[in-house]
């Protein structure tokens, strides 16, 4: 019997390799991505071509352009990573799919980062997709560069920290739709203390508020780099929040997923 | 020999619902189990737990010798077609092959290999490109034998294979389970409500009723357990209806004789309660001495269904 | 000493003092802000640096000090919001020692173009009523430039989502005929 286990195939791809691989071709080849994308690019087209129709562009408005296409790239592609996220193990319990990506010889751990991986496929296809605008609308203020950096470098620890909430929450969800749900009410609380008055968030609360929450502190750094061309590490410590809140979550996704992946309540008959 | 399949005092509780209790039983190599009983008997629990998707309670168990401590190893030796699975939509059916195939080791070139083989196997080859949102429930059935067969199993589970299909698409999935067993050789554990399925093509059955194990044998041998009354149906030429019926009411062990419904010629002999096939050839004697030939003959047993109805009727 | 040679000694050293007046201001507590420039020509986008030292011409150590970059319009209705121009324009300089100089620089982007004024201005922290001291304007000269082409961004609108719908289009297409 024991030289019947080692006779079977030893996989050459790791098993999360193997699932992202499926997760992506189903996202990208199967058009769901590329609608995705598409709408985004929409979305950006008006943004930019309203942008640039000004004539009295300055200097400044110029660079809160930039800054306003990089936030709308960031905002957006994490969004869809938590969407993708939130639907990843509530949505295959609903379609009745995930029992037999369980009695794969596949752990656990490695269906969740697979699907986590695709998820954030999408804020990396965003992040492409903004590429040319920022190109085009930061070029005379020699901004490109920087610009394209910082939003990466956020953005990805933005989508990164959201994916993951969503990989968790789509673990212990009932449904699919509760999970959806609350991923969309948590993203919309986490956006919430940017709609506070100026005047509330520039007391001790409000910037405490700002700077725990991983969305706004990241979104205040970027726009302090690109708007007001601080270096890099000038306002450093607004990405504490970001850069703990991107592991943890990780890590919270990997042993959730790892140790609760359920059929359902009772998986009885 | 070691059992192909074995469990020892499995339990599966839930709070203080008992799913499984004490179930023990074991399964040689090629054999084929029915896994009978009603609704919430447990029998997709049974699976589940011997599949490792659910772990038990207590008790052990092991399959193709791997013991339910190596829920990896126990994964890569089965195959299952789960009850009520789903399949994605928007994948093909070779797409969908392959990728378990992938998950089971397989590189791409060989995985693609695999799936069409397979395809072509459950006769599907010629829908390998179109999306499984297409397929017919028996179409989906098919595919989901193939990608039980993707790691070419020792051990295969069939929960329900046959529910919802016609009976077109039953024969072509017990012809399938069939081939499973004399073409592979391995062992198939299959859980259904159709008791003719079960009679046509398992070679042991177990009842299961309330979590528990009811019943365990061969068909014959539970059949036997219900003491249902059996008879056997004959059929003599017209003219020697009434000097059958004579003859066979004056033989030992046969309760009364009467007309079959409908046929000419036709008679059924009740037997007596407790009775045994014997009787019936002392009938046989009876009728060869008074000169009556016989032109059909089949000594009607107690069905299975009756069994698993005495077996899983409420107290 | 003759009234006309005291008045020419007026003369000459309000003169001389005149003459300083373009490169130094005498504070209340002795400290001068000097600028030596007054004339910065840039264009919009980039980044100048503005210099000024703090002098302590006194025989005793000044109290803590403020320095502070002002920055206006010269053209009547440009509105200029300083921070835009330049972050963290107050600056704590502490005490200088008699004799000691501080240099101060500013990192001033050129948002507008424009002629632009700045000016450094340095007061006691204790905030008391003494005139502050104020150095040199320094006059910004601006220079626009076209830093965006409106009519460019078409293609770029228009083409983006165009590629991108005929790739979602072309693999839907390529599924279905398979």
């Amino acid at each position: 019997m024991e030289a019947a286990v080692q006779a079977l195939p030893k996989r050459r791809t790791q098993g999360w390799a193997v699932v992202a691989e499926q997760e992506l071709r189903d996202l990208w080849l199967g058009g769901r991505g590329l609608l995705l994308g598409l709408g985004f690019s929409v979305l950006l087209s008006i943004i930019a071509y309203l942008t640039a129709t000004n004539q009295a562009l300055n200097f400044l408005e110029q660079r809160e352009s930039v800054n306003v296409t990089l936030q709308v790239a960031i905002a957006v592609g994490s969004l869809l990573a938590l969407l993708a996220a939130a639907d990843a193990i509530s949505g295959e319990r609903e379609r009745s799919t995930l029992e037999s990506l369980l009695l794969a010889p596949v752990s656990r751990l490695d269906l969740t980062g697979g699907k986590l991986a695709a998820a954030l496929s999408l804020w990396l296809a965003a992040f492409v997709i903004t590429i040319p605008y920022v190109w085009f609308l930061g070029r005379g203020v020699d901004l490109v560069g920087d610009a394209l950096l910082v939003g990466f470098f956020v953005g990805t620890l933005l989508a990164v920290f959201l994916a993951s909430l969503g990989i968790v929450i789509s673990v212990f969800a009932s449904s699919n739709r509760v999970s959806l749900s609350l991923s969309l009410f948590l993203l919309l609380a986490v956006f919430t203390p940017t709609q506070l008055p100026s005047s509330a968030q520039k007391g001790w609360a409000g910037e405490f508020l700002l700077r725990v929450n991983p969305l706004t502190a990241g979104e205040h750094y970027v726009g302090k780099i690109i708007v007001n061309g601080h270096s890099w590490s000038e306002d450093a410590s607004w990405l504490i929040s970001p850069i703990v809140a991107a592991p943890t979550f990780l890590a919270l996704a990997g042993f959730v997923g790892a140790r609760y992946i359920r059929l359902g309540r009772r998986a009885a008959e | 020999m070691t059992p192909s399949v074995e469990a020892v005092g499995l339990n599966k509780r839930y709070g203080s619902f008992v799913a499984l209790e004490s179930l023990s039983f074991s399964l040689q190599a090629g054999e084929v189990l029915g896994v009978l009983g009603p609704n919430g008997a447990g029998k997709t629990t049974a699976i589940r737990v011997l599949t490792t998707i659910l772990g038990p309670s207590s008790g052990r168990f092991s399959v193709a010798g791997v013991p339910h401590t190596r829920p990896l190893e126990i994964r890569r030796l089965v195959g299952v077609l789960p009850e009520s699975a789903g399949y994605p939509a928007r994948q093909t059916g070779e797409e969908y092959l392959r990728y378990f195939a992938r998950l089971y080791g397989h590189s791409r070139a060989s995985a693609r290999g695999l799936a069409q083989e397979l395809l072509a196997q459950v006769r599907l080859f010629d829908r390998r490109h179109s999306l499984i949102g297409g397929y017919s429930r028996g179409m989906r059935q098919r595919l989901g034998i193939a990608r039980a067969l993707v790691n070419d199993p020792q051990v295969v589970f069939l929960d329900e294979p046959t529910l919802g299909l016609d009976p077109a698409g039953q024969r072509q999935v017990l012809g399938l389970v069939r081939r499973i067993t004399t073409e592979r050789g391995a062992t198939v554990l299959l859980s259904t409500h159709l008791l003719a399925e079960v009679e046509e093509v398992c070679s042991r059955v177990i009842i299961l009723n309330r979590g528990r194990l009811a019943a365990d044998g061969t068909v014959s041998e539970i059949a036997r357990r219900a003491a249902a009354p059996r008879s056997a149906r004959l059929r003599v030429a017209a003219e020697h209806v009434e000097r059958a019926r004579a003859t066979l009411a004056r033989s030992a062990g046969i309760e009364r004789v009467e007309p079959a419904n409908g046929q000419l010629g036709s008679l059924v002999a009740m037997l007596d309660a407790g009775g045994s096939p014997a009787a019936m050839n002392d009938g046989l004697r009876a009728l060869a001495d008074a000169e009556v030939p016989v032109l059909a003959f089949e000594l009607e047993g107690a069905r299975l269904s009756d069994a698993f109805l005495a077996m899983t009727e409420e107290p | 000493m003759s009234p006309r040679r005291a008045g020419a000694c007026f003369a000459a050293a309000a003169a001389v003092a005149l003459a300083l007046v373009g490169a130094a201001s005498a504070a209340a507590d002795d400290v001068s802000v000097i600028v030596h420039q007054s004339r910065i020509d840039t264009r919009l986008g980039e980044n100048i640096v503005f210099r000024a030292e703090f002098a302590n011409h006194g025989s005793t150590a000044t109290g803590a000090l403020i320095a502070h970059l002002n920055v206006l319009s010269l053209r009547q209705g440009v509105e200029v919001d300083p921070e835009d121009w330049s972050t963290h324009r107050t600056r704590y300089l502490g005490t200088i020692a008699p004799g000691a100089t501080r240099t101060i620089t500013w990192k001033v982007h050129a948002i507008n173009k424009g002629r632009i004024a700045l000016y450094v201005a340095v007061l006691p922290q204790a905030g008391d009523n003494r005139p502050p001291a104020i150095g040199r304007t320094v006059q910004l000269v601006v220079a626009g430039r076209d830093t965006l082409n409106a009519g460019g961004i078409l293609p770029l609108a228009l083409g983006v989502p165009a590629l991108l719908g005929l790739i979602t289009g072309g693999m839907q297409f390529a599924r279905r005929r398979r």
